[in-house]
């Protein structure tokens, strides 16, 4: 034997005059006519009402301190990052330029695939700038990719800074090594940035 | 609930595009109660209620200058706030099933009526997914779409998650009513 009453997702369609449930017009009809499933859309108000009168939680701990300590990280870590990148890009540049009379042809290879891989790096950063990262609301996940990501790009900036400074015949390869993985990455950021982020609520 | 009166918030808001750390101080303060209620009945725990809280006012300060102004400053506020509370669920995923089987359950044959569980303990005791549901449905005023595009699930997932959300609900609190 079948229930003859509303079921629940009945008696909540009918409750919120959801009309695009299939079975709200047949619930609505049942309705004005079964004082059983009226009462227990009765119920149901009165226990969204005891829900939205449950008492206010309030956090333990003010958290703003540590807000404002992790954005002025961040800050900082921009300001840093993007001060490397063009003094590493700048310091790129005049080696090559001076360095270019002084080189053995295979280093010829090295020198424009290193230009080359400054350049790409360049671009992707002007890239990432013009999507204004920094302003856009992601989820966690993608928070956590990103800042993974960013510390990845840090470290190697500064592997690059060091190779840069190198007086031995391996400086060349391991600069275009290193700046080739700084593009890997960057391309990595940008599609996580360009993939995953969501304008939440904007 | 509005932490901030609109011209406040108009206020505050240019003030927090222009990098007044004063002025974000200021939303936390106005809306901090708010989003961390919101995560807290979300959420399992009080530690990650307060990493909601943090994770939200984080991405607000970083995001304000986005704001457009075309919703209340707490609807958006909101919607990272949740955004947040689900993530921190579906990363942890603590639990997808209901604490109590319904045979277990107080308020079925047999139990005693002082044994009813308080609408506080039967909601804590619900799976996250129909508790995340019921909050922002039933009392965040959030649609089954809305609801459906936070959680990447269908629009009848979240219908049915608060269809079994209020029939836990009516069972745990001792209010079913046996059909004549």
């Amino acid at each position: 034997m079948t229930n003859p009453h509303l079921d629940m997702e009945q008696l909540l369609a009918v409750r919120d005059g959801d009309r695009s449930e299939p079975r709200y017009a047949e619930g609505f009809v049942h309705l004005a006519g079964c004082p059983f499933c009226q009462a227990e859309v009765e119920r149901l108000h009165q226990r969204t009402a005891r829900l939205r009168a449950l008492p206010q939680l309030a956090p333990d701990r003010d958290r703003f301190s540590t807000v404002r300590a992790r954005l002025d990280v961040e800050r900082k870590h921009r300001h840093w990052r993007n001060g490397v990148v063009v003094g590493l890009a700048a310091a790129a540049a005049v080696v090559l330029i001076v360095g270019h009379d002084m080189m053995h042809p295979a280093d010829l290879d090295a020198e424009q695939q290193l230009q080359s891989a400054v350049a790409q790096s360049q671009q992707l950063e002007q890239t990432l700038h013009q999507w204004h990262p920094d302003q856009r609301v992601v989820d966690g996940h993608t928070a956590a990719v990103v800042a993974e990501l960013e510390n990845r790009i840090a470290q190697l900036d500064a592997q690059i800074d060091d190779a840069a400074r190198l007086q031995t015949s391996d400086r060349l390869p391991r600069e275009v090594a290193l700046w080739q993985q700084r593009v890997g990455l960057m391309n990595a950021l940008i599609d996580v940035h360009l993939t995953k982020a969501g304008n939440v609520g904007l | 609930m509005e932490g901030l009166s609109l011209p406040e918030a108009e206020a505050v808001i240019a003030r927090a595009r222009s990098g007044d750390p004063t002025a974000l101080e200021a939303l936390y303060r106005a809306y901090s109660t708010p989003v961390y209620q919101l995560a807290r009945r979300i959420c399992r725990t009080t530690e990650d209620a307060e990493d909601v809280l943090q994770e939200t006012f984080f991405e607000v300060c970083r995001s304000i200058r986005n704001y457009r102004g075309d919703g209340s400053l707490w609807g958006w506020i909101r919607t990272v706030a949740s955004s947040k509370a689900l993530m921190r669920l579906r990363r942890n995923k603590y639990r997808d099933t209901d604490d109590l089987d319904d045979e277990l359950a107080p308020g079925r044959s047999g139990s005693s009526v002082a044994l009813r569980m308080d609408l506080e303990s039967a909601l804590v005791r619900l799976s996250d997914t129909a508790r995340a549901v019921v909050w922002l449905h039933d009392v965040e005023g959030y649609t089954h779409e809305e609801i459906a595009s936070q959680m990447g699930k269908t629009v009848s997932f979240s219908k049915s998650q608060l269809a079994r959300a209020h029939a836990r609900l009516r069972t745990w609190l001792g209010e079913e009513v046996l059909a004549s």
